[in-house]
This record gives structure tokens, sequence and C-alpha cells, in this order.
């Protein structure tokens, strides 16, 4: 009961010293959730870039072109090969004829260049989408290179051009995202000790008269301990709400690259938000920390 | 019981307090007197254990504070009563708060600590002003309040420095009637004062230090 009494006691003087320097916290806080926002939107666009590449992939269709003169068991085993790919299913045969015929069609009043060919230069080809398949464990060019090694197969095409620009996109988000990501770390370090410096500072003649009565050092060093927790907590939860509101804006908004459609804006999930949040108060706690371990010994 | 064995405090070069054996019986009234830099305050804070001996052995109650360090010397604080010259309350707290802090501190609970409080403002004087900020209050009833919280948790020490030292002649014997009962409750009460004038009718033990040595 008396240890509660203790805890009631250290969180009220923790409140009582954050509103007598409001101002010093909400600059800090400000500058916590600044810093915390920018580091929250490049995970949420890591996300979201990493949730359309999967996305893209997941609908994917590759076409496996077939080596001239294959005979129907050689095209049954590649139909067996592709069959065996999760999540994969053969939406079509082209014959050669049918790709001369797709050709000319496309070729439309231009369809007279193709007169003069002696044999069709076109290859057969079977076309495969991709549905349903695990985001994490789809890689399209693995099953390329699986494909490939199929007799009969000459070819496998897949849109890996753009799926490679986003992945590389995908790559440089993350490594962008650490390294500011950590950097701005290390300033709110510094932003909250200095921040309980200039507490401890303010309360010295207070922190004295405590220890001159008896206070144990848990006594003086709990609220300030707090008072960092609590910066850091309320500087995550302003970067979620405004990252919430930047996501809501965004979601209403129809976005197109490469004539690709985005997926739809995600948030981040619960442990991302929840990361975030633990963030905010494991380096409001360290701040705090340092601070204090710069007057009195732990 | 507080009891000092060979004692010395040195700053740096400057040596405070010289070799010093002391010792001062459960419940007595001592002075230490001297002049400024003798060692009174030094003294005073090696037994209230702000400061840790460069040599020699204090012992506190039978505990040597040479023994125990952190939340036990934190402990033993709360038995052992300050009371300073420039009286060290919080401005931002009233008078009822000032002393609270003192039981606050040990996690009692919030109605002993109002009773209690009450109880000491009442002995001191104070009652009517429980509610006061110390800037409303005259030196002398500031002093009090000092005296009522190093007094909340019944110790068994009351050290005073200079306790007088910013009040006038009839406060100063107010103050000094404060500590008489006190003492007279059971409390060891020592003193660090350089004033003649509050020496000169006692009758109560003197301890003069000079230059870092008992002179008694």
């Amino acid at each position: 009961m008396a240890k509660l009494r203790l805890w009631s006691t250290y969180f009220k003087q923790a409140l009582s010293s954050i509103l007598y320097n409001r101002l010093i916290y909400a600059i800090s806080v400000g500058t916590i959730a600044i810093s915390l926002l920018i580091f929250g939107a490049f995970v949420l666009l890591s996300v979201n870039v990493k949730t359309w590449v999967q996305g893209w992939g997941q609908t994917l269709s590759i076409s496996v072109y077939l080596k001239d003169g294959v005979d129907e068991g050689t095209r049954e085993g590649i139909r067996t090969a592709i069959g065996t790919l999760q999540g994969g299913e053969i939406t079509g045969f082209v014959s050669k004829e049918k790709a001369l015929q797709d050709m000319k069609g496309m070729l439309g009043s231009q369809a007279g260049l193709l007169d003069g060919l002696t044999r069709n230069p076109l290859p057969a080809s079977f076309e495969v989408a991709f549905r349903n398949v695990d985001r994490v464990k789809f890689e399209p060019k693995k099953i390329k290179e699986a494909l490939e090694k199929v007799t009969g197969v000459d070819e496998v095409q897949y849109s890996e051009q753009w799926l490679d620009q986003f992945e590389g996109l995908l790559y440089v988000l993350k490594v962008a995202g650490l390294a500011i990501g950590g950097l701005l770390c290390v300033a709110v370090l510094f932003i909250i000790t200095n921040t309980i410096k200039l507490a401890i500072y303010s309360r010295r003649n207070e922190i004295e008269i405590y220890k001159l009565v008896g206070a144990t050092d848990w006594y003086v060093k709990a609220p300030l301990l707090i008072e960092g927790a609590f910066q850091g907590l309320l500087g995550g939860l302003i970067a979620l709400g405004i990252l919430l509101a930047i996501h809501f804006v965004l979601s209403f908004k129809v976005i197109q690259i490469f004539g690709l459609p985005f997926m739809g804006f995600v948030f981040l999930s619960e442990s991302y938000a929840l990361g975030i949040l633990s963030l905010g108060l494991v380096l409001g706690l360290l701040g705090s920390f340092i601070a204090i371990g710069r007057f009195f010994r732990f | 019981m507080i009891q000092l064995f060979h004692v010395s405090k040195t700053f740096g070069p400057t040596a405070a307090l010289k070799e010093i054996d002391l010792r001062i019986r459960t419940g007595e009234f001592a002075f230490v007197t001297g002049p400024s830099g003798a060692g009174k305050t030094t003294l005073l804070r090696l037994i209230f254990g702000a400061e840790a001996p460069t040599e020699g052995q204090i012992v506190i109650n039978g505990i040597n504070l040479s023994r125990i360090g952190g939340t036990n010397l934190d402990l033993l604080r709360r038995k052992i009563g300050f009371v300073f010259q420039d009286f060290k309350l919080l401005s931002r707290r009233t008078v009822s708060q000032n002393v609270a802090l003192a039981l606050e501190v040990t996690g009692e609970k919030r109605s002993v600590v109002r009773k209690k409080t009450h109880q000491i403002l009442r002995a001191v004087g104070l009652a009517p002003k429980e509610e006061a900020y110390p800037i409303e209050l005259s030196g002398g009833e500031q002093q009090r309040v000092a005296i009522a919280r190093a007094m909340i948790n019944d110790p068994l020490i009351l050290l005073a420095d200079e306790p007088t030292g910013n009040l006038d002649p009839d406060i100063t014997r107010e103050i000094m009637v404060l500590f008489r009962s006190i003492n007279l409750r059971g409390t060891t009460v020592v003193i660090a004062t350089h004033s003649r004038e509050l020496l000169r009718n006692t009758d109560q033990r003197i301890i003069v230090l000079h230059r870092g040595k008992v002179l008694e």
C-alpha cells in the first residue's frame, strides 16, 4: 500500500513538473513528434511500397514460351510443371498460329508486313496467372528460373522491370529510413536528455530538500523517469495521429504509377504502431536515464 | 548516541576537521561553536551522512555510517532532523505541504500525514498559517516551519546549523525555547552556532571547534 502511495506521489510530482515547465515540455514533445513522424512516414511508405510490389506480384501474369517443334508429351510435361507452382493457374495456351494471328491483329493495316515470312517465327506459349499466393514467399524470379529449366521451355517473361524498380525503391526506403531514423533517434535522445536536465536544474533545491528529509534516490529519480517516458510516449502518439490523418487523406486519392493502379493505401499494422510508441517510450526513458545519471549515481 | 572516532575531513588540500573524537549522549543538548571556518557545518554534515569522513568512523545509535550507504543511509536520515539557517523551504508549497514532505517520502498514509502535520504545526504555534506560503511568513515563522518538518518523523537527533542566524533576539529566544522543549521530549539536539549571545547564559554542553580541532 505504501508503495502504491509512493507511485501516486511520483506521478503527481511528474505532472506538477510538466505543468510548471509546460513550455519546455511542449517544445520537446513537439520536436519528438516531428522526428517520430518523419521516421513513421518512412516506415509507412516502405510498408505500402512493399504491399504494392507484393500485390502486383500476386496477380502476376507470366508467359511461358515453348521451343519450336515441341511434341504433345513435352507440352503436357510443361503443363504439369506449371501446375505444381503454388497459386499458378494456366489461363490459356497460345499456339504459334494464334500468336501470329494476334500479331497481325495488333499490326492492323500493317499486317501485310508479315506476308513475306517463309515460316512463323513466333513461339507457342502458356499464359499463367498467379492468384492468392503467399505474399511473403512469392518470388517471381525463382519461378522464372525454375520454369526455364523444364524441357521444351524456351523463355519465361514477366514484367520484371517495374517490379525490380519497386524492389529497388523499397530497398532505398529501408536504408534511408534506417539511416534517418537512427539520426532522429539520437536527436530525440539529446532533446529528452536536455529537457530532463533543465527539469533537474529547476528543481535542484527541491531535490536537495527531499534528500534532506530522507527521501530515497528512487523517490527523486522516479518522477524524472516518468517525465521522460511521458514525453516520448506523447510524442509517439502525436506522430501516429498525424500519420493516421495523412493516411486518411491519401486513402481517398487514386494514384497511378507506370499505368499500374495502387493497390490501396494501407496504414501501419498494430505491431508497427506499437513499435513507434515503444520507440518513443524507450527513447524517453533512456534520455531521462542519461540526464539523471549525470546528477545521481544509480 | 553520536560517536566520532578519530574523524578527519579534508577538502582538497584544506583540512576541515582533524582527528575528532567526540561523544554526544542520547537526549543531550549540545552547542557546537567556533569561528567561521572552524568546521561546525562540516561536523554536522558528517553526522547527517551528507559527507563521508576522509578518515575515522562515525557511529549513530550503534550504526556505523561508513558501513551503510544508499537507501539505508536515507532511512537513517529519517531519524535525524536537520534545520538550516536559510530554512530550506519549498516556495511553491504551503506550510503544511512543506512539513508533510518529510512524511510523504516515507509513503505514510495520507490521513496520518494530515493528522501529524496538523499536530506538529499546533505544537510550534503555526496552526493558523497551515495554508500560507513561506513567502507570507516572517523569518521566525519560517524557521518554526523548518523545525516542524525536522520533528514530524519523531527524530532521535535534531541537528541545527546556525538556526537563529537570520533572526532577531526575541525570535531567537522563542526558537531556543522550542529546541529546549524538543530536547525535553528525549531528542538529542546539536546546534552549531557562532553566536556568543546564544551561549552566554546557557548551562548546556558547549563543544568548541578551532581550526578543525575540538577544544571542549
